[in-house]
This record gives C-alpha cells, structure tokens and sequence, in this order.
C-alpha cells in the first residue's frame, strides 16, 4: 500500500517504538484488506475499555501503550466494566473494579475523554457527514455510519488505539464508496412503533445479512432511540456496520442505494413472531433492564413517568452515561426512578460490566441487545418487550 | 485416509496443525466464550458447551461486539484460545485481535469441506489449509 513519508517514518520507527508498533498493526490490516493508502482521521471512540473484555492481556497492551504513547486526535471512551461511583453498592468486586480503574487511567493518561459510554452520539462525539472516523462499540459504529452518515469500519480494541496514537485508518470497506451501497432490500411490511420493535426487525435481519448491508423500506418517521435500537440489534446478531433507510438516513434520502444485485427479505408478523417467540418468559421476573445502548434524556423521562408513584417487585436497571444521569438529576427524574426501587447504573452495562452472584434467572428488556447476550453471559432466560411492558412486569414481578 | 489441499488467502502468518472445531454458524468473541475457559457459552448456538482450547476453529466470519478483538487476544493469552482461526470471510473484529494474538489465520476457504474432528495443517505464509478427514 502507499504511504506517505511520514506513515513511511511511523512505520520505521521515527516517531518511536510504540507509534512504530501501532503503524504495523494498521499496515497489516490495510494490506489484508486491499488497502490503497491510509485516511487521516480526527475522531475515535475506543472501544475495549472494560476490564471484562481486555481481561489481563487486553490490560497490559493498553498500559505498555501508556508508557511512552499519547493520542493525537480526540478519543471517547465506550463503556466500561464498573459504576464508577456506585460500583462497591452495586456489587462489582473490588479486584474487578480496581483492574478496571487500572485500565481507564491508561486511556485517560493517553489523552482519552472518559465518557464511558456506548452512545457518544449524545454526549458530545459528533462526526460531520461523510467524516472519516475510527470508532468501535458495535452500536456506535452503526449508529455513526447510517444515522450520521460518518464513515467507520468495526475497529476492535487494538485497531482503535492504533488509530487514535497514529490519527490514521488503512482506507478500505466503509471508508469507500464502492462499499456503501445496499445488498439488500427489506420490505418492512408491519408498522414499527417501540424501541423494541425496532429491536425485533434489527435482530431477525442482522441474522439474514451478516455482515451486509441492509436498506429498509417502508419504514416511517423513526426517532434517535428508534435507531438506536435497530442498530444495536443489527448488530449483535449480526456484523451490520451500515444500513439506510429510504427517504430516512441521509445517504437514502435522493438516490437508489441498491447495488444492483440486490436481495429482498421481508419483514412481517410472521418475522416479528419469531424473534418475540426466540425472546419469551413465562412467570417470575427477577430483573427489568434498560438502557442497552444507554438511555436517552428521552428515555430516562420516559421511565421516570411510567414508575412515578409505583413500587417495583422485581429489580430494574436503567444503564446510561454519566453525563445523561446529571441531567436526569437535575430534571427531578433520578429521583422518581429511584424511589421506585430501581438503580441507576452509569458508566456499564450487563454485557460489559462483570456477572453478579445474585441468583437471577428471569430478565425482561426492551433491547435486542441485551436480550441476545445475557443469556450467555449472566445465565438467564430474557424476554423482549416493550418499556412498558417490562415496567409493568417488574411492577407486578412477573 | 482421505488429504486434501484447500488454497485460501494468508490473513496472519503463520504454521500451526491440530484437530478442527467447526461451526456453520457465525461466532463472535465477545459473548459467544469465556476467555477464562475457551467454552462456548452462547444459548442455541452449534458450538455451546465446546471447548476451543487446543483446536483450530473454523467458522463463516466472526459477529457481535467490537470487545471480540481483546477478548481473542485474552482468551489465547490464558492458555486456552484455539491454534489457528479459518473463515469463508474473515471480518475485521476477529482480523485484529488475531493480529496481536499472532495467531495463524486463513480466509477464502470452503469450509463446507471441513468436518470438526478433521486433522488441519495450516501454512498461513501460503494461505493453505491440508486437510486430513477423520476416519468414520
């Protein structure tokens, strides 16, 4: 591939052993790929910043980078492993949370903002349309790509940090055009109302498309959480990087995005049934989760609505970012949810922060998400419904 | 016993040789194993209750989560990570924790004509995989 005499002088050690050792993994990337050159990039959200994730080897590749590099585009972080608060409340173990803890000063010492979250979208990390980024969080990257109309590939931990110490990606897949294009048309024949409907459609084609490009049609109106979740769900059973939406996401808006072979899939009651069926429960509910991705001001108005002067049975997490929770605070809505008997979980999320010892076996949530990955990892049974649905069980615990 | 020669594309380099634990199904690194054990541990899927440690994994591409780059790594540095990975498309998450795993990787590959059990020869440098079919 070509470089420039600068990438030329990272890669030969120039600029020190570690942009030295972070170039290589990027060239190595690039020339799997087909690659022509590299792109300047100015943005990167990290993804592999919980210590669940990294485990001790992800650990200590991040603190080596920390010795001598530094980040020389601004860097958000996605979510991490603990409430960095709350965690010794919660339950996270004190190991755990100090390897965890361990882990972010390294990010943070390389110059990282410590968002700590999966929705940077909404805390201030705002790529232009058709910016060039480096992003990792597989909901992030979907969200950036069809919604924003960024341009990213799915940067795992070690690909981000390269970019982020290197302000470079090889320019392949989701950085050219040639790859934008749809493979395929999915006629959503059902009116999508909830989060969790979207959850429905982004999970039964994520597991059609893979790694494709879907382009949905019939689709109205959409809201962020809406987008949120499809994207989310997309990808999770599947690898979806980018979708659109006719006459919705920005890329879909005037011209045909269908390359010109493409294939057609349905979306129908029959469909929707499927996932329903794949995601039920029957009985006692032990925990409510939202907010995978983090909840939205919107979404945390939401919920304090629907809990406002009730009593939950059951558990109930509503995960988001810090930065939304200190609105919350101010909006009187932290209060009201946490009078109900719900906790508030900043910073993590079921999926990345470690899996408590508290005897759940039943989960309700509105996120395809989550209800794709805990069953795995925390060994339950989920069910997908919408908010408030989950809110009602949790109020009757079942 | 029956030998064959599939000619793939060289992801990571590499020579590794062992037994194959095939799946048809997509997997993801984040989710779908714990990096403690190497079992699979995702609800439904082909390869739940399976063990990689020791096994050359050969699977259509990886899914999921972006955490599957540090969770390959982690998995391989406790001891208990496969030996090599072939996929009929290798996708970046799975490319990159490969990387820095040094771990020999292959893509292009029919894997419809490898069975778990089958005895693999990988020479990653070439991009081939020699397959050695278990006797029934």
């Amino acid at each position: 591939m070509y470089l420039t005499d600068k990438e030329k002088k990272m890669l030969n050690g120039d600029f020190g052993e570690i942009v030295q050792k972070n170039m290589k993994v990027l060239v190595a990337l690039g020339e799997i790929y087909g690659a022509e050159k590299m792109i300047e990039i100015k943005n990167v959200h990290s993804p592999g910043v919980s210590y669940r994730v990294t485990g001790d080897a992800g650990l200590n590749y991040v603190k080596e980078a920390s010795i001598n590099g530094y980040f020389i585009t601004p860097v958000t972080l996605n979510t991490i492993g603990i409430d960095v608060e709350d965690w010794e409340k919660i339950g996270f173990p004190a190991d755990f949370s100090q390897k965890q803890v361990e882990l972010v000063d390294a990010y943070k010492k390389m110059g990282a903002f410590c968002t700590n979250t999966c929705t940077p979208y909404l805390v201030g990390n705002l790529p232009r349309f058709g910016e060039h980024i480096a992003w990792g969080e597989s909901s992030a990257i979907v969200f950036a790509n069809s919604v924003i109309g960024a341009r990213t590939n799915r940067e795992g931990g070690p690909s981000a940090l390269a970019a982020a110490i290197t302000g470079r990606v090889p320019a392949y897949g989701y950085h050219l055009d040639e790859n934008r294009k749809g493979t395929h048309l999915v006629e959503v024949e059902i009116a999508l109302e909830s989060d969790c409907d979207y959850a429905a459609l982004g999970y039964y084609i994520g597991q059609k498309v893979g790694k494709r490009v879907p382009v949905f049609r019939g689709i109205k109106n959409p809201t962020i959480d809406n987008l949120k979740a499809l994207g989310a769900a997309l990808a999770s059973s599947g690898a979806v990087a980018l979708y659109h939406i006719e006459n919705v996401t920005p890329e879909a808006l005037k011209e045909n995005v269908l390359e010109d072979n493409y294939e057609i899939l349905v979306f129908a009651q029959e469909e929707f049934n499927q996932v329903s069926e794949k995601f039920s429960i029957k009985g006692k509910v032990d925990i409510v989760v939202v907010g995978c991705p983090h909840c939205s001001i919107e979404e945390m108005k939401k919920i304090s609505e629907l809990l406002s002067g009730k009593k939950l049975k059951s558990d109930m997490w509503v995960c988001t970012s810090r930065q939304i929770k200190v609105l919350s605070d101010t909006m009187g809505y932290t209060e009201i949810i946490e009078k109900s008997g719900a906790e508030i979980i900043c910073d993590t999320c079921p999926v990345l922060s470690p899996t408590l010892d508290r005897g759940y076996k039943q989960v309700v949530t509105n996120s395809g998400k989550l209800a794709h990955y805990m069953p795995g990892l925390w060994d339950v049974k989920t069910a997908l419904i919408q908010l408030e649905d989950c809110i009602q069980a949790g109020i009757d615990g079942e | 016993m029956d030998t064959m020669i599939l000619k793939g594309r060289k992801i990571v380099e590499g020579k590794v040789e062992g037994e194959a634990l095939v799946s048809k199904e997509p997997l993801s690194f984040m989710g779908s194993m714990n990096p403690k054990t190497g079992y699979i541990i995702e609800r439904g899927h082909e390869l739940e209750g399976e063990c990689m440690q020791g096994k050359i994994l050969v699977f259509p591409q990886s899914k999921g989560s972006t955490g599957g780059s540090y969770m390959l790594f982690d998995v391989v540095k406790n001891g208990v990570g496969p030996l090599g990975i072939v996929n009929i498309e290798a996708e970046s998450i799975v490319v990159i924790g490969a990387i820095v795993s040094d771990l020999p990787m292959v893509d292009e590959i029919d894997i419809s004509l490898i069975n778990t059990g089958d005895y693999l020869i990988i020479n990653a440098d070439e991009g081939t995989v020699e397959v050695h079919k278990k006797e029934l």
